[in-house]
């Protein structure tokens, strides 16, 4: 019996979807068995980002229908063993779908994968309750800023009163550079704000723009900051204990800055 | 509040511990489903009662939420004049 996992944020373009891809796949490489489930129903966007989108043919909405198996709508990654995605339709909306639905595919699909990673689409409405529906646990990403920030906690809270436990956080587009220079918040600043267990910091990197470009995960290349940090949250899902390295600019200008701010 | 050395120096705080600080209150505000305007009620009708009791100017009443750990706390900063007569005769 795997576990399912809805990725989800409040806020959108925060990076549900590269993490979800990333989270994914990196999982695939770490020898589990994984399906990630496109719930951004209308708006779909996971199969382009992995670059699987030509061979999509059916969605869930199919499977809903009834007009194929579950098992023949999921798409298999040939890059990795162990990998495939649900793609959501681009044809019907939200309110096409009920939350029992999203419930019972997920469950399904728990039974022979070891992780079920489900892609939530931004926002508190229709779409977060079917995301989230099927959920055991989650993940929320969000960047370092008073929005995001803040829609973050209202999804926590709804996350709670869901009953989705445990909630992690994946703070996303990390600037040590800026948070040396005291301009972006950093780790200590949002978990004592959020008040929910960090599951990672995924720096910005050019690489996650490049990679989404050609369709390929960034954690196929192992050597960008965003590709190591990508694979050290998928260990800690995996359980490992990974610690959190500290991103923060360590150089001799903030170090000074650092010493002169320290008590602030 | 310490007296940090930037602010001896006269430059102005960071960006970042003032959207921390904004975030800080608005998340608690969030949280207890508190708007401006149940703070604006209670404000007054504390400021009534405390009248009662003791002297001080309304406009100087400062209240706030804070989170501590997982409770709330309300906090109230009432500087006064004196105190009325206890047991007035
Ligand atoms: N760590 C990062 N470094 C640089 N760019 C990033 C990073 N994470 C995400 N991005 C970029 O931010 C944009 C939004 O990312 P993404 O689509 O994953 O967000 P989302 O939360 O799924 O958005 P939506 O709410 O619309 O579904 C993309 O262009 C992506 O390439
Ligand atoms: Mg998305």
């Amino acid at each position: 019996m795997g576990k399912v996992i809805v990725v989800t944020s409040g806020k959108g373009g925060v990076g549900k979807t590269t993490t979800t891809a990333n989270l994914g796949t990196a999982l695939a490489l770490l020898g589990k068995t994984v399906v990630v489930v496109d719930a951004d129903v209308g708006l779909r966007n996971l199969d382009i980002v992995m670059g699987l989108e030509s061979r999509v043919v059916y969605t869930s909405m199919d499977v809903i229908d009834k007009q194929c198996e579950l098992s023949k709508a999921l798409v298999k990654d040939r890059r990795v063993d162990g990998l495939t995605l649900l793609a959501a339709s681009q044809k019907n909306n939200k309110d096409d779908m009920q939350p029992e639905e999203m419930k019972a595919i997920c469950s399904k699909l728990q039974t022979d994968h070891d992780f079920v990673l489900v892609d939530s689409p931004a926002g508190i409405e229709r779409g977060f309750n079917n995301a989230s529906a099927g959920a055991e646990e989650a993940i929320v990403v969000t960047t370092p800023d008073v929005s995001a920030i803040r829609d973050a906690d209202r999804i926590i809270g709804l996350l709670q009163h869901a009953g989705i436990e445990p909630i992690n956080l994946v703070l996303n587009r990390f600037s040590p550079q800026l948070v040396g220079n005291g301009s972006m918040m950093d780790q200590a600043d949002v978990l004592d704000i959020l008040n929910i267990d960090l599951l990672g910091i995924v720096p910005e990197d050019l690489g996650v723009i490049t990679s989404t470009n050609r369709g390929i995960p960034l954690v196929y290349e192992d050597t960008s900051a965003g590709s190591q940090a990508y694979m050290r949250i998928a260990r800690r899902l995996t359980g490992q204990r990974i610690p959190i390295p500290d991103l923060e600019e360590k150089g001799f200008l903030s170090n000074i800055v650092n010493w002169f701010t320290r008590n602030r | 509040m310490n007296i940090s050395i930037k602010q001896l120096f006269g430059r102005k705080p960071k960006s970042s511990s003032i959207a921390k600080q904004r975030l800080k209150l608005v998340i608690t505000q969030d949280r207890l489903d508190v708007d401006d305007r149940f703070m604006t009620r209670l404000h007054h009708e504390l400021a009534e009662v405390l009248a009662k009791y003791f002297e001080f100017s309304v406009n100087s009443v400062q209240m706030s939420l804070k989170q501590e750990g997982n409770s709330y706390v309300l906090v109230a900063d009432i500087p006064y004049k004196k105190f009325h007569d206890a047991n007035p005769r």
